[in-house]
Parts: structure tokens; C-alpha cells; sequence
């Protein structure tokens, strides 16, 4: 019973999670990128600002929604939710700390992940996949031309840049041999020589960089920023999107964010395995890395610009991708010499 | 070996791995090549299938069942590689003056024609409903691009659309029977299944009809059966066509071969029930389309009508069921096949400057401009109508003959009233040709053409005059097909 | 726990986005004027329909995809299974690779992956011969 109930627990704890990374990084983003530009950014709500983030959602609350007359209605309100879902349900494989049994709370342990499936890694893949349909539906639905061409584009990029995410993502299956992805994390643990972390970083660097790569593509954020450049699109997809449903697309690209993040985090950066920390508070080491992973991206956005449509297209297809699967036989000529 | 095939069985595959190497060759070819080069990547292709054929003398007909049970090597499945190869071959050698009239790039439909034909190479070979099943696919799309690939062209474009439609639905049609058959018998397994349902007892009789009558519905798609013809004259009007050559001899003898060896290899205690819907089946097919045929002004179409014709009179040689039908089948397939390219190689003389050449009226007057066609043409129509010393003759003779031996006398009849109807319609185009003033454009011979003209009209009349190879090879290869249905001969 | 966790955290994220959208439309205003419900073209009055003809290449790229991701799913089950299946597992990713690059080649010739100008002797041709067709 004690087992159910902190199970159910450990859910709702990962749900409010990933609702407090998308008002954090709302936060982190303004202020990083005004302080990357020189300036003070939020400092009126609360101390340095941090209310703001509240602030916000209460303003777009109390806002008019809005819907153009030649809208499709029913389409038009199922976009976000699809979003919504989607980014939710993407993170529910991933793994955030070890098997613990709450200092003998428990009479099992239990681990801190809200869905510990077989298959982790390919669910993961599959549902942030689905998130597509929650930007074609949105642009298709608003009957807006920008909103249109920022879906085809959006869903044109997303699908090019999953085959070398999907690519980079069967390297680490290779080597872990399970689709498992608590067991991937597990066969991260210890270190080599006693000072090497046993990071999949290190056994894969170039899966790692193409992941980060596509991750950054697959969340549509700058420099591949293509579905809402805002100087060609007005906002992309979401142009006639006003009040919450629009607060709930720009929430679902934060807990996209995360998810790429936590991902990166359990495939190649040991998970919650790290050195001083004892096991029981490893979810301690998995919120660091996820958190310096997530300033990555906004680092990377208020530094590079945006590419051009056809440079990403060509980059993708041309580099990535073929980039992806030579690495992908290299490691599993690697895998099979090691293992005789 | 995890993956089920032993080295020594790779070996037995090497046709088709000539095949698949040798398109994905022509496929770079065609990448790294100019646009222009029409006559390297089809000589390249045609050098392709030579090596396959090469390669199908080298392996033969060992007769082994090959790949965990999904392939047969036997001399029926060779008969039938040969069959489209030489089909392929002719295909591709009338190509090469049509894509210079239509101003087509070559390599994407090389490439098609070969990938068809290794479809069908698997539906020739194949005593597995899934591997027979691929190798239909693989043959049906690329029919399906070739269909349309004249692109300027609101015919091709429809007739792309309309076979696919049509081919999808009946695929899913026939996918829907197989799943059935895999359900009550418990295997995909041509061999496995036929014991099964020798066990009335095991299986439950009326689903078992059901899968029956949806496997045959789904595959007399394939062949243009009436009433399962109706993409048939839309297809073969829009498609390129040398395309409409090959679906109408190649397309028609691999779904042959996979229906003969669905239903008498794997269904032979089922053989009453089909027996009798080939039978409606057969006579719908030979009367429909000879009663439309008579009607058409283009020559196309009324080639299309004329073929769905020719697979009622096919379907008598399952009818009937009997080493000799199947043989007998063989040989009119094999017969058809150069006959219909033949006459299909002069429509594609017919196509000179904008005119499509497809018209009965374009053939007027050709005695007087291409003498020589002109009696090709004659040989092939005859052929086609059944007159001696032709080799449709002997066909039909064969084929009629098996029925009335195994009992089916009034098909006999129905089919040789059917030939006499058939004549009207061919010997229009004859007097067109020979009574007729010429108009147009000088239709203009070329090489290649002639090559095609003269190898198809060569085995016409040899086949007609000396029949005895061909049967003794039709009938050792009906015999490797190894069925129980002809135990109980009437 | 397994897929049930799946289940709840797909419950809780419909949950959450159907409450907020409801809970906006509450407590939002509501007076809606022809403008407002105009599809926004920077203040321009909108012409014609936004759902018309889109660049073929779209979806072009849609297809190319299709074939590509599954090479991917087929990936999946054999990086699990490479232990097992040993070299011979290798050779034949490695031949069904080789395959799919053939159609990588010559897509990459025929210029779908050009989203600028034309980068190869073949597109640039394909395009001449494009122009020259709807130009007669």
C-alpha cells in the first residue's frame, strides 16, 4: 500500500517538476539573455524578478481568448492539448534518480521515474514525436498563411532531424544493450581508473554532439528557430494563438527542452550517477545536469544566429544524417570486436 | 546461421542477386550520367538482364525449397523467371525509340522496369503467402510509377492514380483472405496450410470459403478477371506504352504463377469451390471483353479488352486443374507473352511526332509505308485471334483440348465462340492496314524496334510451327509444381 | 510502476491544459470584433485562403522521411540483438545500409535535398528541363 501511495507520489512530484521547469526557465531565459546583452532583465516582481513567471500566467489568464472566424474550431483548441500531452507524457521513461526504499519506509524499493518500461528509450522517442501534430494541427487549423508555412516548416525540420536523433539515440543501445533506460543509467555507474566518470560521453562523443544537435532542432529552438522566426513569420504557428492556449504551447517547448535534456542527461551523462553524492540522493546529480544542460540552450540561443532554411535543410540531411550512421557501424563494429 | 539461410542456399538466390545489384547499378548510372544518355542506361539494363539470365542457366531448377520454406527452387518457378525475363527484355529494347519520342529520362524507369521484374521473380518462386506477398508489392508499386511517368500527360497521370487505388484495395483485399487463411490454419506456409485444410474437421469450413473467395477476388485483380477489370483499359490507355506491354504480359504471368501456386499448392482440398468460381470467372472475363473489345476505336484499349479476354481463356487451364491445364497454361502464357509485345512494339512505331499512335485510324494505310511491320502485325493479330500456323493457335488448341479432357466441355465451347468473335475485331486493324490511305506522319523503324519486331514475330511463328520444346518445358515445369489436386484425375 | 505511470502523467497533462484553457475562457473577456477575428497579416485585410498549394518539397520530404525512419525502427530491435547476432547481424545492417545508400546517392543527385539553388549537374538538368517544358 505504502509502495502505491509513494509511487503516486512520486508522479505527482515529477508532474509539478516539469510545470516549475517551465516557469523557471521563462525566468532563466529572460534573465540569462538580458545579461548576455547587458541588461537588468525582470527585476520588478519579487526579489530579481522570480515572480514574474506568476506574474505572467495570471496576465494570460484574464486575457481574451481569440479564434479567427475561418478557423476549424474543434482543431484549433485540440493543438495545444495534443502539445501539452505530448510533452508530459515524453519525459513519464525517464529515469530521474536510483531505487530507493525512503530509509526503510518502504518494504521494496521503488524507483524515481514515473513509467519504468522495457521499451524507455523508444517510448521517449515516440511520443515527443507526436508532438508534431500538435504544430501541423495548430497551423493548419489557424487558416493563417504564416501559421501554415511556420507548421510545414516546423514539421519539416522536426522529421529531418529525427532520423539522426533516432540514429544517435540506437548508438547508446548498442552499447547499453537494452532499450531500458534505467539500465542504461545503471551501465554508466563507477568510473574508469577511479577518476574517469563510465559516461556513455566518452564512448560516444560524436552520438552526443548529433543528439544535442537534433535535440535542439526537434524543440525548435534558435539557431533553428525556423516554425516561429519571428522577422519572416510573425510567430509561426502560433501566430493566432492568444490567452492560454498560447501559454500552453510555449509551456509544452520548455518541457520539450527538459525532456531533450533529461535525455542527454540518462544516455550520456550517467544519469544520476555521480561522484561525492551518496546513491540514495543521486537525483541531486541527475537536477544539476539537467539544469546546466537546459542554461546550454539558452546560452546557445541568445548567442548564435538563425540559420538559413535550405542550410539547415542540406545540414541535416546532408551531414547529420550520414554523419549519424557511420558512427552508428563504427560502434557496433566496436561493440562486436570488444566482445569477441 | 541465425537468419535462416545457409551459404550454399545464397547460391541458389543468384539470379536475384544479379537483379537487385544490377538495378541498384543502373540507378547510379542514372544518378552520375547526363540526362541524355537514354540509350547507356537502357543498354546497361538490358546487359543487367542478360547477366540474370545467365545466371538462372547457371543455378537451373535444382528443385529445393530453399530459405526456411520460403522459396522454391523448382523448374515451374524457372519457367516462369525465364518468362518475364525475356518479357523484361523486349520491354526494355522497343523503350528505347518511345522515351526518344516522349522525350523521357531513362533511368528512373529502367530502374522500375528491373525492380518489377524482381517482384516478380519472387512471385514466381515463392510457396509463402508473406514472401509472395512482398515479392507482389515490389512488382505492383513500381507498375504504379511507371504508370504515370509520363508527367506531361493527364492520361498517364490518371491512369497512375486509378491503378493505384484500384491495386491498393486489392491488395488489401487479397492481404485480408491471406491474414483469414494464416488464422485458421495457423502458418503462411503454402505446404503447411494445404495440410491443414485437408483436415475438413480442423477448420472451420465457411471462413474457410470466405478467405477462398477473397484470395481469388484479390488476385483476379491482378489478372484483369471480369468483374475485376475495370482499371485494365484506363491503365493500359494512360501508361507509357511499352509499360502497357509489360503489365499486360509480365504483371499478368507472375500473378498467374502466384494464383497457381496460392490455389493448387496450398488449397488443393478447396479445389471444388474454386474450380467453380474460376469457371464464372472465365467465361465473364472471355465474353466481357471480347464484347467490349469490338466496340473500342483505340487500339490500346481494345488490346486491354483483348487481354482480359486472354486471361478468361487462361483461367480455363486452372479449371480444369490437370497436369495437362497447367502445362497447357504455360504454354499460352508464354505464347501470349511475344504475341502481345509484338503487337504492342507497333504502337510504339505508331508514335511519330504529336500523334499518340494509338488510334486504329494511325494504322491506316501501313502496308503501303512499313510493308514489313505490316505483316508483322498481321502475324501477331492472327496469333492473337487464334488461326494457325501460328503459335496462338497451338495455345488455344492446347488449352481448349485440356478442358474438354477434364470434363469441362461447355467451356470449351464458350471459348472457341469467343475466338470466333475475337477475329472481328482484329481483322479490323488488318483492313485498316492494308485498305486504308495512309495519313500522317512517316512512321519511322528504328534498330531496337526492328530487333523487338522481329524476335517476337520469330517466336510467334516457330512456336506455332515447331511447339514440341516448349510443351515438353511447360510440362516438366506443371509437373514440379507437385499438387495434390490432379490425385483423384478424372 | 509501469504503464499505468504512463497513463497518469498523460491524465495529469490533459488534465492540466483542458482546466487552463477552460479556465481562461472564464475568466477572459469576451468582445470580439470582425478585425480581431480576421486572420492577422501584419494589419493587411487578408486575401484568399491560407490552405492552398504548399512547395512540393514538402512533401517530398515527408516521403524521403518515411523510408528513412524505418531504417530507423529497424534499428532498434537489431542494436538490442547485436550480441547475439554477431558479425553476421553486421553484415547484413551493413548490406541493408548499402542498399538504402543507393537511394541516399541518387536523391541527393536528383536535388531533393536542395532547398536553395541546385547543388548537383542533375537537378540543375532536371530544372532546365522543367522550365523548357512549361515554357513550350
Amino acid at each position: 500500500m505504502l509502495v502505491v501511495i509513494a509511487q503516486i507520489v512520486i508522479i505527482l512530484i515529477a508532474f509539478v517538476m516539469l510545470l516549475n521547469v517551465a516557469a523557471i526557465m521563462v525566468w532563466v531565459e529572460r534573465k540569462v539573455c538580458a545579461l548576455i546583452q547587458q541588461r537588468d532583465g525582470p527585476n520588478r516582481v519579487g526579489p530579481y524578478g522570480l515572480l514574474q513567471p506568476l506574474a505572467d500566467i495570471i496576465k494570460l489568464i484574464m486575457k481574451e481568448e481569440l479564434r479567427p472566424k475561418s478557423a476549424d474550431a474543434i482543431l484549433f483548441t485540440l493543438a495545444p492539448i495534443i502539445s501539452a500531452v505530448a510533452a508530459f507524457a515524453a519525459f513519464a521513461p525517464v529515469p530521474f534518480g536510483a531505487q530507493t526504499t525512503l530509509f526503510g519506509l518502504l518494504d521494496r524499493p521503488v524507483g524515481l521515474q514515473v513509467a519504468d518500461v522495457n521499451v524507455g528509450m523508444l517510448l521517449v522517442f515516440a511520443i515527443a514525436s507526436m508532438g508534431v501534430y500538435g504544430i501541423v494541427l495548430a497551423g493548419w487549423a489557424s487558416n493563417n498563411k504564416y501559421s501554415l508555412l511556420g507548421a510545414l516548416r516546423s514539421s519539416a525540420q522536426m522529421i529531418s532531424y529525427e532520423l539522426s536523433y533516432g540514429t544517435a539515440l540506437a548508438g547508446v543501445v548498442l552499447i547499453a544493450g537494452s532499450l531500458s533506460l534505467r539500465e542504461v543509467v545503471d551501465g554508466q555507474a563507477g568510473a574508469w581508473f577511479g577518476v574517469l566518470p563510465k559516461w556513455y560521453l566518452f564512448l560516444q562523443p560524436v552520438g552526443f554532439v548529433i543528439f544535442m544537435i537534433a535535440g535542439i532542432a526537434e524543440t525548435n529552438r534558435a539557431p533553428f528557430d525556423f516554425p516561429e522566426a519571428e522577422q519572416e513569420l510573425v510567430a509561426g504557428y502560433f501566430t493566432e494563438y492568444s490567452s492560454m492556449r498560447f501559454a500552453i504551447f510555449y509551456m509544452a517547448e520548455y518541457i520539450n527542452m527538459a525532456t531533450v535534456s533529461a535525455m542527454a542527461t540518462t544516455l550520456f551523462l550517467g544519469g544520476w550517477h555521480g561522484p561525492f553524492i551518496p546513491a540514495e540522493y543521486g537525483w541531486i546529480w541527475f537536477l544539476i545536469k539537467v539544469s546546466f544542460l537546459l542554461f546550454f540552450y539558452v546560452w546557445v540561443r541568445w548567442t548564435l544566429p538563425r540559420y538559413r532554411y535550405d542550410q539547415l535543410m542540406q545540414f541535416g540531411w546532408k551531414w547529420l544524417l550520414p554523419l549519424s550512421v557511420i558512427n552508428l557501424l563504427v560502434t557496433a563494429a566496436g561493440v562486436l570486436y570488444i566482445n569477441g | 546461421m541465425p537468419a535462416g539461410f545457409s551459404p550454399s542456399e545464397l547460391a541458389y538466390l543468384l539470379p536475384e542477386f544479379v537483379l537487385t545489384l544490377g538495378a541498384l547499378l543502373v540507378l547510379l548510372a542514372d544518378a552520375f550520367l547526363s540526362r541524355d544518355r537514354r540509350g547507356a542506361v537502357i543498354g546497361l539494363s538490358l546487359v543487367v538482364l542478360a547477366a540474370t539470365g545467365a545466371a538462372l542457366a547457371w543455378v537451373g531448377a535444382p528443385h529445393q525449397t530453399i530459405a526456411r520454406g520460403l522459396l522454391s527452387m523448382d523448374a515451374f518457378g524457372l519457367f516462369f523467371k525465364v518468362l518475364v525475363l525475356v518479357a523484361a527484355a523486349l520491354t526494355l529494347l522497343m523503350s528505347g525509340p518511345y522515351l526518344a519520342a516522349e522525350a523521357m529520362p531513362a533511368g528512373a524507369y529502367s530502374f522500375l522496369v528491373l525492380a518489377a521484374t524482381l517482384g516478380m521473380f519472387f512471385m514466381a518462386s515463392g510457396v509463402e503467402l508473406i514472401t509472395i506477398f512482398i515479392g507482389l508489392e515490389t512488382m505492383a508499386v513500381a507498375f504504379y510509377i511507371l504508370a504515370g511517368l509520363l508527367k506531361p500527360n493527364p492520361r498517364s497521370n490518371e491512369a497512375a492514380v486509378k491503378y493505384f487505388l484500384l491495386g491498393a484495395f486489392s491488395l488489401g483485399i487479397l492481404l485480408y483472405g491471406m491474414s483469414l487463411l494464416y488464422g485458421l490454419t495457423g502458418s503462411t506456409n503454402l505446404g503447411t496450410i494445404a495440410a491443414a485444410v485437408a483436415n475438413p474437421a480442423a477448420v472451420g469450413r465457411p471462413l474457410l470459403l470466405v478467405a477462398v473467395i477473397l484470395v481469388v477476388a484479390g488476385l483476379a485483380f491482378k489478372i484483369a478477371a471480369v468483374p475485376f477489370h475495370m482499371w485494365a483499359p484506363d491503365v493500359y490507355e494512360g501508361a507509357p506504352t511499352p509499360i502497357t506491354a509489360f503489365i499486360s504480359v509480365g504483371s499478368k504471368a507472375a500473378s498467374f504463377a502466384m494464383l497457381l501456386r496460392i490455389v493448387v499448392l496450398g488449397l488443393p482440398s478447396m479445389a471444388e469451390e474454386w474450380r467453380t468460381l474460376f469457371y464464372v470467372l472465365s467465361v465473364l472475363s472471355m465474353t466481357a471483353g471480347n464484347i467490349a473489345a469490338l466496340t473500342q476505336t483505340n487500339l490500346k484499349r481494345m488490346l486491354a479488352y483483348s487481354s482480359i479476354a486472354h486471361a478468361g481463356y487462361l483461367l480455363i487451364g486452372i479449371v480444369a486443374a490437370t497436369p495437362r491445364g497447367i502445362s497447357a497454361m504455360l504454354i499460352y502464357l508464354a505464347v501470349y507473352t511475344l504475341m502481345q509485345l509484338g503487337a504492342f512494339g507497333i504502337l510504339v512505331l505508331m508514335r511519330r511526332g504529336d500523334s499518340a499512335g494509338d488510334e486504329i485510324q494511325d494504322l491506316n494505310g501501313l502496308f503501303q509505308r512499313q510493308p514489313a511491320a505490316a505483316v508483322a502485325m498481321l502475324v501477331f493479330l492472327l496469333s492473337l485471334g487464334g488461326i494457325p500456323p501460328t503459335a496462338g493457335f497451338m495455345g488455344k488448341f492446347w488449352l481448349f483440348g485440356a478442358a474438354v479432357e477434364a470434363g469441362y466441355v461447355w467451356l470449351a465451347v464458350v471459348a472457341v465462340l469467343n475466338s470466333v468473335v475475337s477475329l472481328y475485331y482484329y481483322l479490323r486493324v488488318v483492313v485498316a492496314m492494308w485498305t486504308r490511305e495512309p495519313e500522317g506522319l512517316e512512321p519511322r523503324m528504328r534498330p531496337a524496334l526492328a530487333l523487338t519486331l522481329a524476335l517476337a514475330l520469330a517466336g510467334t511463328l516457330v512456336l506455332g510451327l515447331y511447339p514440341r520444346p516448349l510443351f515438353d518445358l511447360a510440362e516438366t515445369s506443371a509437373k514440379s509444381l507437385g499438387s495434390a489436386v490432379w490425385a483423384p484425375s478424372r | 510502476m509501469g504503464w499505468l505511470g504512463l497513463l497518469i502523467m498523460t491524465g495529469l497533462g490533459l488534465g492540466f491544459a483542458v482546466v487552463m484553457i477552460l479556465l481562461s475562457s472564464l475568466l477572459g473577456p469576451k468582445n470580439p470584433t470582425p478585425e480581431k477575428l480576421a486572420p492577422y497579416e501584419c494589419g493587411m485585410p487578408a486575401v484568399g485562403d491560407a490552405r492552398e498549394r504548399q512547395s512540393v518539397k514538402f512533401y517530398l520530404v515527408a516521403m524521403v522521411f518515411l523510408l528513412f525512419d524505418i531504417e530507423v525502427a529497424f534499428l532498434y530491435p537489431w542494436a538490442v540483438a547485436l550480441r547475439d547476432l554477431g558479425w553476421t547481424g553486421f553484415v547484413q545492417i551493413v548490406t541493408f545500409f548499402l542498399i538504402l545508400v543507393v537511394g541516399y546517392i541518387y536523391i541527393w543527385r536528383k536535388g531533393v535535398l536542395d532547398w536553395g539553388p541546385a547543388t548537383t549537374s542533375a537537378a540543375r538538368a532536371a530544372a532546365r528541363a522543367m522550365r523548357e517544358r512549361n515554357a513550350a
